[in-house]
């Protein structure tokens, strides 16, 4: 009978040892930083795809049971998910990975936020982020404060590998640091330059490279572009004679053309997000398919 | 279905506030090819716009949160005003949700609207269209079928995405039409006496409650399209036999389909199609000498189209019949609808929306046209985007 119990005990415990921690994310930019730390010892998935702004998903019902079955559920914070994820977790029914539980890894709270404001927020302003703009994986240097974030909370909940993921962080590490000097080498001819972005969403990568941004396609955070406000535009590109305008592939690009037409402006389309476009797999491909983007039209 | 967009809430209500509250006001004012007394036979929703002029439909107070870590909790406080101007007060929903059941399970205790179908469940500003289909009115009742009771889910370790609800509520109160209330309207005095009959009927066991079952499936076709299939059922005794001192009951049966295809890379959610289709028929039973059943039945086909960000155009198709011999009956009678709506969300907070329909009732007897313009607006906590 002893046998019996120590055979069957020790079954349980390879079987916990072998079985991979099963991380959900609500963007594919942490699902390729969790494959990045956690290798063959967990199994990913994104709840959206880097097609779509994250901020508009929908409670899907394959979602709910994504989370249902989730170990850890890794999310961007910052109010980025307000709209779906909360209805989601009560539908998902898993207290393991609710607010407050090891299985809930809210990134943003690692990150310092940037536009983080106390002054009263109010919807007159639109899109307006009172707790800090959501957008902060565009700066690659906080890919190294996620990967990090990411690393402590895999071992946290599967101490038996967590030599294996800090060692996968530490060659992250080294690698993204090495990445971030070519990238700004790249980007060197863009640098101190006056650009237009279509959304407030850019505002960490014109930081990270330092790009003067001037204005933007929308008129206040999340609302579409009037024609007043186009005018207006065309005349700061003249004025300041900016020859660039950044904007992610989901965006409309009648302004952007029509910005085009009447200053002369580029319009260049770069992937946000990981799977925005079909060859950008890693946080690595993210930078370099935003960095070819915009060498390709630098003149 | 209305797309999702996310917006600021203020700070103090994410991070100090341990509840989110918010108001829903929704107004329509509208115009007719016939007369109130006409339209208010036609719109039988009890928050749809059911005269020429201007209606407050929904005015909702909503209060959420994490209760504890082991229950949430919703409040949902509806006002009215009748067409005396007199405000009506109602409770839409009031429930405790389980976050901790192990095996998927999960209850819900309160006042809630039974888990029947996809459209029953919505609040009115989340519906697609300005009023309700005419099988809900007629079958599930005016403001939807809602009551006290409990409900359990179970979420199941099937490969896809598949849930089954049972619950309990009573069969009598404001809400329940095919049960122990007939014909709930706000302001409806011809329902008064279906009320006493009601009121009159005693609870003597486990047979006087309203039973529901719904098994709800979710499918991912590919990263663009999504389907709901759900199949739903509900028993319950009704007071058509308290004179005749007979226990007389109904069954109303339902299968309802959603399919929603978006763009791989949509700005806001948007483009969109989204198919919703609902079928219902009810078995209910009624006494004159002899105890008879009358069968309704009738569906509803709607279709969404949201072709650029904050813009969404509607095309419903409806039909309600049922065996009922009095052909000139208000409920029973052939019925056949068409809506076709424009609606403009220059954020989610605010929408305005257009609406025509195209009416035909066999109890009039002739093409009734109405045309309707819905407002609204949003304050406070951000609503949950609808899949």
């Amino acid at each position: 009978m002893k046998k019996i119990l120590f055979l069957l005990a020790l079954t349980l415990v390879s079987a916990s040892a072998w079985a991979k921690v099963n991380v959900i994310t609500t963007t594919s930019d942490l699902a390729a930083l969790v494959t990045e730390i956690g290798a063959n010892k967990v199994s990913v998935t994104s709840l959206t795809k880097g097609t779509r702004d994250p901020h508009y998903a929908q409670a899907k019902p394959s979602m709910i049971r994504k989370v249902f079955r989730a170990d850890l559920l890794v999310v961007i914070g910052a109010e980025m998910e307000v709209g779906w994820l909360p209805a989601l977790m009560r539908s998902s029914r898993n207290s393991k990975v609710s607010p407050g539980n090891v299985g809930y890894l809210d990134v943003s709270e690692f990150i310092e936020l940037k536009g983080k404001t106390s002054a009263r927020v109010t919807r007159d302003m639109g899109d307006v982020h009172a707790a800090g703009n959501p957008h902060y994986w565009l700066d690659p240097a906080n890919g190294i404060l996620m990967a990090k974030a990411i690393t402590e909370r895999l071992s946290q909940l599967d101490a038996g590998n967590a030599p294996f993921y800090q060692n996968n962080f530490d060659t992250f590490k080294a690698k993204l640091e090495q990445k971030i000097i070519q990238w700004k080498s790249d980007l060197q001819g863009f640098n101190g330059k006056k650009i237009i972005a279509y959304h407030t969403s850019l505002l960490y990568l014109a930081d990270a490279f330092n790009f003067d941004v001037r204005g933007y396609v929308e008129p206040k955070p999340g609302l579409s572009p009037s024609a007043s406000h186009l005018n207006q535009l065309i005349k700061t590109i003249k004025s300041e004679n900016i020859r660039y305008l950044l904007m992610e592939p989901f965006y409309e690009t009648r302004s952007a053309q029509l910005l085009k037409r009447k200053s002369g402006i580029n319009y260049i389309v770069i992937p946000q997000s990981v799977g925005a476009k079909p060859n950008i797999h890693t946080y690595f491909d993210l930078f370099d398919g935003i960095v070819s983007a915009l060498k390709a039209v630098e003149k | 279905m209305n797309n999702a967009m996310c917006f600021a809430q203020s700070t103090l209500q994410h991070n100090e506030n341990p509840m989110d509250i918010g108001i829903s006001a929704l107004f329509a004012t509208g115009v007719a090819s016939k007369g109130n007394s006409t339209i208010a036979n036609l719109q039988g929703g009890g928050h749809d716009p059911s005269k020429i002029g201007f209606t407050l439909q929904n005015l909702e107070l909503t209060f959420g949160g994490a209760v504890d870590p082991f229950f949430d909790a919703q409040t949902n406080i509806i006002m009215l005003l009748n067409d005396e101007g007199e405000a009506i007060l109602e409770i839409e929903e009031a429930y405790l949700l389980t976050k901790q059941l192990p095996a998927g399970l999960q209850i819900k205790a309160g006042q809630f609207y039974t888990e029947f179908g996809r459209q029953n469940k919505l609040h009115p500003h989340s519906w697609a269209f300005v009023d309700q289909p005419i099988v809900l009115s007629r079958l599930l009742g005016g403001d939807g079928l809602r009551s006290q009771g409990a409900r359990v889910s179970w979420l199941s370790p099937l490969p896809w995405y598949s849930e089954m609800f049972f619950g309990v509520q009573n069969a009598k109160g404001a809400t329940g039409n095919s049960f122990l209330s007939a014909g709930h309207g706000h302001d409806d005095h011809a329902d008064e006496e279906h009320e006493e009959e009601s009121s009159e009927y005693s609870i003597n066991g486990a047979e006087d409650f309203l039973y529901s079952a719904r098994w709800l499936n979710g499918l991912d076709i590919n990263d663009n399209v999504s389907a709901n299939i759900g199949f739903s059922a509900v028993w319950g005794p009704n007071a058509n036999g308290v004179e005749a001192e007979k226990e007389l009951r109904t069954a109303i049966y339902g299968a309802d389909f959603y399919l929603k295809w978006q763009a791989a890379t949509s700005s806001r959610g948007y483009p969109f199609v989204s198919w919703h289709t609902e079928y219902l028929f009810r078995h209910y039973e009624e006494i004159e000498e002899d105890v008879f059943t009358r069968k309704d039945s009738g569906w509803f086909s709607q279709f969404s189209y949201g072709f650029k960000p904050g813009w969404i155009a509607g095309l419903r198709l409806e039909m309600a019949d049922s065996n009922e011999e009095d052909e000139h009956a208000i409920n029973g009678d052939e019925r056949f609808r068409t809506a076709l709506n424009l609606t403009w969300l220059p954020t989610e907070f605010s929408k305005i929306r257009l609406q025509y329909n195209y009416d035909h009732a066999h109890h009039i007897g002739e093409d009734v046209h109405l045309l309707w313009l819905q407002f609204e607006y949003n304050l406070g906590s951000h609503a949950a985007h609808v899949f």
